[in-house]
C-alpha cells in the first residue's frame, strides 16, 4: 500500500510531446523485398534498446535541436530503406508443394520510422545520478508489433530535451532487423550526417556470403552448432525469471586490466570481466562448486570478412564450458575462468560459423538462453572520432538492453566508456534479479575491481 | 485510302477557311492599297501637287482637323484601360521533411481511424486513383499521431509559406517592401484576427497607406478574384504596384471524423502557397514575363444545385468538414459553359466565332437535333492551367475542351508533384509550363479556376517576353524527371 502511494506522489519527470513518423527525403523505388539472413530469423522475438545521452555548454530554444535531428533523420533514412520499410509474410518460393513455410521479409514501402518527442525536467547530470532502470526505459518508446504488422514501425526513436541542457536520445528496434552492433552504427550515421552532412560509413545491405571453400563434412564436435540445435528444437527451458523482477545495474570500470594484474595484451578487457562476472553471479545463484551456465555473444562480422558496415545480425552466442576447480583462491579461479573464455573467443573460427549457418537454413527455430548468464562483447564499439550530433553536444553515457528469449536468466553487457576515463576503461550494464544483484555488488572480488557505480537499483 | 485523302483535303479546306476569315481586313485592304498606289504611281509627283494645291487647304481647316484629330486620340488613350503586367511571381517549395509517402499517409489514416475500416479502404481507394505522387507535403501539424491541429500551428504554418514566397518574390523582382501599394490575400479556409495581410505587414514594415485586402471563404477560384481585384485597383491608381498572395493553409482544416465524402480533402489538399507582382507603371513594360489580357468571372450561386454541392458543415459527430456532392463534375461542367459563352467571343478568331454563329443559327432554327459546335480553344491559346482540383476535373476539362495530353500536361504535373494547393496551383502549372522552356514571347494563356459557390474564373495572359530556362522555381530539382507517366491506378 505505502509503494502505490509512493508512485502516485512520485512526478514523472519524462513528459511526452509527440509522435510522428519520419520519412526519407527521397522517394524509394516501390515494390523491393528485402530477405533476412538465418542469423536474422533465429533473434526474432527479441528487442533492442539503446539510450545515449549528450551533455551541453550551449543553451538552446526549447525543441530547437529535436527539429534539426528530426531533419537529420530524414535525411539518414534515404540510405536506410530496411528501416523505412514494413515487415510482410511471404513465401520463400523456393519449398516443395507441401512445406509452405511463411517468413518475414520487408517491403521497402517508404513508411518511415516512428519518433517520440519528450522533455524532461532537469539536467543529464542530474538525471544520471538517480535514474533507474524503469525510468531509463521511459526514454526509449517502444510498441510492440501490432496485429496488422503492415502498419508497425519496427524501428522508433525517442529524443528527450532535457529542461536544464542536455539531451537523450532513445532508439529501440526489433532485433530481427538489427544487432546491438548495426543499431550503434546507425546511431552513428545519423550523428555524421547531422554533423558534417555527409555519411563517413553508409550501411551495406547484402545476403550473407557463402561458404568460400567447400569444406569436406561437418566439423566434428561443433559446440556452437550443437548448442544451437538444442535451442531451436526447444529443448532449452525457458527462463524462469520474469522481465519485470529484473534489475539493472551500471558499473563502470577504470582500468580492470591493470586491476587483474594482467599486462599481456594478450587478454582483453572483455574476457576479464565476463570471467568476472561469471564468478561472482554464479557465487550469487549460490553454486559453491560450480560455476553456472553462461553464453558469451559475440560479433562474427570480422570472423566472416564483413564490413562493420554490415547491417544484419551478425552475433552468435557461444556457450562457455567449465571443467576446471572452482574451490581455489579468487585469483587463479579468475585466471581459468580467462582460460576458458579465451578457448572460445579465440578458436571461434570461420568455418565453426559457417556450418551454424548452414544448418540454420535448413531448420527454422528461434534461440533461447534459457537461463544462461549471457555476457555480450560491445567493447568494440568506440570510436577515435567522437559520435557528437552537433559541436557542443558531448556523449556523456550509453546505455544497451536487450529483451527477449535471448537475455536469458542475466545479462552483462560491455560497453566502450566514453571518452575522458582512459581507453582500458569500460561501462557494463548488468541485469540479474533483484536478490543476485544485491548479492554480486557486495562481492569482494568485484569490489576489489575498484568499480564506479553509475546506475543503481534503487532511487 | 480515300479516308485519308478525303480528312487531309477537310483540314486544308479548314485552314483556307480559318485564314480567309481570321485576316479578312487584311485580305480586304491589300487589293484597295494596291489599286490606290498604282494610281498614284501612275498621276506622276506633278499632278499629285496639283490636286493637292487644288483642295483650298485654309489654316482654319487646318487647324481645326489637327485639333480634333488630338483631342480624339487624346480620348482614346485616356479612356483605354491601363495594361496590368505580371512581373513575376514565385510559388513556395515545401521543404522535403514534410514529405508524406502514400504508404505514410495509409498508416496514419489506419492508426487514428482504427475503429472505421471502412473510412479507411475508402481513402486507399482515392488515393490509388487521385493522380498524386509520393512527393506531395503536408504541414507539420499533420504528422502528429494524432494530428495536433492548433490555432498556432496554423500561424506557423502560414507564416513558412507566405513569408518564404515573400522572400523568394523579394529576390526575383528587387522589390522593396516599402513600395508595395496594394497587398491582397487571399486564403478560403483560415481567416484570423489580425488578418494574414494584417501579419504580412507587420513582419516586412509595410507603408501605413498600404491598400491591404484579406480575401477568405472564395474557394479554389480565388487567385483569379484576387488578381481582379488587383486589376480594378490599379485602373484607379497609376504607376502602382500590387502583391496577391494565394495560399490554402492545410493545418486547420483536417476533418477529424469518418464521415466519407469529407474524408477527401484530406487525401487531395496540400501545402502550397504562391506570391504575384502585378504592376501597370511604363517601365515594367520591358521586364515583365505577362500581360493581362482578360479575365472573367461567373457566378452560379443563384442555381441552389450549385450552392449546395461544396459545403462546410458539421457531421453527425460535430467534427468539421467540407462535403462534396456527388454532381459535382456536372456543375463544374455547367459553370465552364457559362464562362467560356462570356469569354469565347473575346479571345476566338473570327473564323471559330462564325462556326458557332452559325451552328447556334441553324440549331435554333433549322434544326435543334444538331450537335453544338465547341469552338476550338487550342486555336486561341498556346497554353493551358487548369485548376488541379482533382483527376477528375482535368478528365472532364480534357474531354469538354478536346484537348490533348500536352496542354494539360502542366495541369497533371502539378497535380502529381505538389497535389492540390488550392488557389495557387495555377501558378505552380504555369511555373511547369516556363520549366520546360515552352513559353514563347506572345504565347497565350488561359488559367481557368473553380471555386465553391460554384464559381468559374478565367484569365487570359500574353507572355512578353521568352523566357530562358533553366528556370528557379520549385520545379527546378525534379523538372528532368518530368513529364511521368501517371497510372490509372497505384497498387498501394
Amino acid at each position: 500500500m505505502f509503494s502505490k502511494e509512493k508512485t502516485i506522489m512520485e512526478e514523472d519527470r519524462v513528459r511526452f510531446i509527440c509522435k510522428r513518423t519520419v520519412v526519407s527525403t527521397r522517394s524509394v523505388e516501390p515494390g523491393r523485398l528485402y530477405h533476412f539472413s538465418v542469423l536474422d530469423h533465429v533473434m526474432e522475438p527479441n528487442q533492442i534498446r539503446l539510450v545515449y545521452y549528450y551533455k551541453t555548454s550551449k543553451t538552446r530554444e526549447p525543441g530547437e535541436i529535436t527539429k534539426k535531428l528530426r531533419e537529420s533523420l530524414a535525411y539518414t533514412l534515404n540510405c536506410y530503406p530496411i528501416i523505412t520499410g514494413r515487415l510482410v509474410k511471404e513465401t520463400d518460393g523456393k519449398e516443395e508443394k507441401e512445406d509452405v513455410i511463411l517468413r518475414w521479409k520487408v517491403k521497402s514501402n517508404d513508411a518511415g520510422m516512428r519518433m517520440v518527442e519528450a522533455r524532461a525536467a532537469g539536467s543529464v547530470e542530474e538525471w544520471l545520478r538517480s535514474v533507474t532502470r524503469e525510468e531509463e526505459l521511459k526514454l526509449v518508446h517502444w510498441e510492440d508489433m501490432y496485429h496488422l504488422h503492415y502498419y508497425w514501425s519496427t524501428f522508433n526513436v525517442q529524443v528527450t530535451e532535457f529542461e536544464s541542457g542536455g539531451l537523450a536520445i532513445g532508439l529501440s528496434c526489433s532485433h530481427l532487423l538489427a544487432d546491438p552492433v548495426c543499431a550503434m552504427m546507425f546511431m552513428r550515421a545519423w550523428a555524421d550526417l547531422t554533423l558534417s552532412r555527409s555519411m563517413m560509413a553508409p550501411p551495406l545491405f547484402h545476403p550473407l556470403p557463402p561458404r568460400r571453400f567447400a569444406n569436406d563434412g561437418l566439423i566434428s564436435n561443433n559446440q556452437l552448432l550443437s548448442q544451437y540445435i538444442k535451442s531451436c528444437s526447444l529443448m532449452v527451458s525457458p527462463s524462469n525469471v520474469a522481465e519485470d523482477h529484473m534489475v539493472t545495474v551500471t558499473l563502470l570500470f577504470p582500468d580492470p586490466l591493470v586491476r587483474a594484474g594482467e599486462n599481456e595484451s594478450a587478454i582483453s578487457t572483455f574476457e576479464i570481466l565476463a570471467g568476472l562476472f561469471w564468478i561472482c553471479v554464479s557465487r550469487a545463484k549460490g553454486k559453491r562448486n560450480e560455476l553456472m551456465d553462461m553464453s558469451l555473444c559475440l560479433d562474427v562480422r570480422k570472423l566472416l570478412r564483413l564490413d562493420q558496415s554490415y547491417f544484419g545480425n551478425c552475433m552468435v552466442y557461444h556457450k562457455v564450458p567449465y571443467s576446471k576447480p572452482v574451490k581455489t583462491k579468487d585469483r587463479l579461479l579468475l585466471f581459468h575462468a580467462v582460460e576458458e573464455i579465451q578457448n572460445i573467443t579465440k578458436r571461434l573460427d570461420y568455418d565453426t560459423v559457417m556450418d551454424l549457418i548452414e544448418w540454420l537454413s535448413s531448420n527454422n527455430g528461434a534461440i533461447s538462453n534459457g537461463s544462461d548468464l549471457v555476457c555480450t562483447n560491445l567493447e568494440n564499439m568506440s570510436h577515435p572520432r567522437p559520435m557528437m550530433f552537433e559541436e557542443d553536444l558531448v556523449l556523456r553515457h550509453m546505455s544497451c538492453y536487450v529483451k527477449g528469449p535471448v537475455a536469458g536468466g542475466g545479462q552483462v553487457i560491455v560497453l566502450p566508456s566514453p571518452s575522458g576515463k582512459g581507453p582500458k576503461s569500460r561501462v557494463v550494464m548488468i541485469s540479474l534479479p533483484q536478490r543476485e544483484m544485491t548479492k554480486v555488488v557486495e562481492d569482494e572480488l568485484l569490489l576489489s575491481f575498484s568499480p564506479v557505480i553509475l546506475m543503481k537499483n534503487t532511487k | 485510302m480515300s479516308d485519308l485523302s478525303s480528312s487531309v483535303k477537310l483540314k486544308y479546306v479548314k485552314l483556307g477557311y480559318q485564314y480567309l476569315v481570321n485576316h479578312f481586313l487584311t485580305l480586304l485592304m491589300i487589293p484597295i492599297i494596291a489599286t490606290v498606289g498604282i494610281e498614284l504611281l501612275r498621276m506622276g509627283p506633278q499632278e499629285i501637287l496639283s490636286v493637292l494645291s487644288s483642295l483650298h487647304f485654309e489654316l482654319l481647316h487646318i487647324l481645326c482637323s489637327s485639333f480634333l484629330i488630338i483631342f480624339v486620340s487624346t480620348v482614346y488613350f485616356m479612356s483605354k484601360p491601363r495594361t496590368v503586367y505580371l512581373v513575376d511571381y514565385s510559388c513556395y517549395k515545401p521543404p522535403v521533411t514534410c514529405r508524406v509517402p502514400f504508404s505514410s499517409f495509409m498508416e496514419h489514416s489506419r492508426l487514428i481511424l482504427k475503429d472505421n475500416p471502412k473510412s479507411v479502404e475508402f481513402q486507399m481507394r482515392i488515393l490509388e486513383r487521385s493522380g498524386l505522387g509520393e512527393e506531395t507535403c503536408l504541414p507539420p501539424a499533420i504528422h502528429y499521431i494524432p494530428p495536433a491541429p492548433t490555432m498556432e500551428s496554423a500561424r506557423n504554418e502560414a507564416q513558412m509559406v507566405i513569408f518564404t514566397a515573400m522572400e523568394d518574390l523579394f529576390k526575383k523582382t528587387g522589390l522593396k517592401p516599402k513600395d508595395i501599394d496594394i497587398l491582397i490575400v487571399n486564403c478560403s479556409l483560415f481567416s484570423p484576427t489580425p488578418s494574414l495581410s494584417a501579419m504580412i505587414i507587420n513582419k516586412y514594415k509595410l507603408r501605413s497607406n498600404i491598400k491591404s485586402f484579406n480575401l477568405s471563404g472564395m474557394g479554389c477560384s480565388a487567385g483569379l478574384i484576387s488578381v481582379d481585384v488587383a486589376r480594378d485597383l490599379l485602373q484607379v491608381h497609376p504607376n502602382s504596384n500590387a502583391v496577391i498572395i494565394s495560399t490554402e493553409i492545410i493545418t486547420p482544416n483536417y476533418y477529424k471524423g469518418n464521415e466519407r465524402a469529407m474524408l477527401l480533402p484530406n487525401c487531395l489538399f496540400r501545402m502550397g502557397g504562391a506570391a504575384v507582382l502585378l504592376s501597370n507603371r511604363r517601365s515594367d513594360r520591358w521586364r515583365a514575363k505577362y500581360k493581362l489580357c482578360h479575365l472573367v468571372r461567373t457566378h452560379q450561386g443563384a442555381d441552389d444545385k450549385s450552392y449546395y454541392c461544396v459545403m462546410e458543415e458539421e457531421d453527425k459527430e460535430g467534427n468539421v468538414g467540407i462535403n462534396l456532392s456527388k454532381d459535382l463534375m456536372t456543375i463544374a461542367g455547367e459553370a465552364l459553359k457559362a464562362n467560356i459563352t462570356t469569354i469565347g467571343p473575346l479571345v476566338l478568331p473570327a473564323s471559330e466565332q462564325l462556326l458557332f454563329l452559325s451552328s447556334l443559327i441553324g440549331r435554333k432554327i433549322f434544326n435543334p437535333k444538331w450537335k453544338p459546335y465547341i469552338p476550338d480553344f487550342k486555336q486561341a491559346f498556346e497554353h493551358f492551367c487548369i485548376h488541379a482540383g482533382g483527376r477528375a476535373v482535368i478528365d472532364e476539362l480534357q474531354k469538354s475542351l478536346q484537348l490533348s495530353g500536352e496542354h494539360v500536361e502542366a495541369s497533371r504535373m502539378t497535380l502529381h508533384r505538389f497535389g492540390n494547393t488550392s488557389s495557387s496551383s495555377l501558378w505552380y502549372e504555369l511555373s511547369y509550363i516556363e520549366a520546360q522552356g515552352r513559353m514563347k514571347r506572345s504565347d497565350r494563356v488561359w488559367q481557368i479556376a473553380f471555386g465553391s459557390g460554384f464559381k468559374c474564373n478565367s484569365a487570359v495572359w500574353k507572355c512578353n517576353r521568352t523566357i530562358k530556362t533553366p528556370t528557379d522555381g520549385p520545379w527546378s530539382d525534379c523538372i528532368d524527371r518530368y513529364p511521368v507517366f501517371i497510372p490509372e491506378v497505384v497498387k498501394l
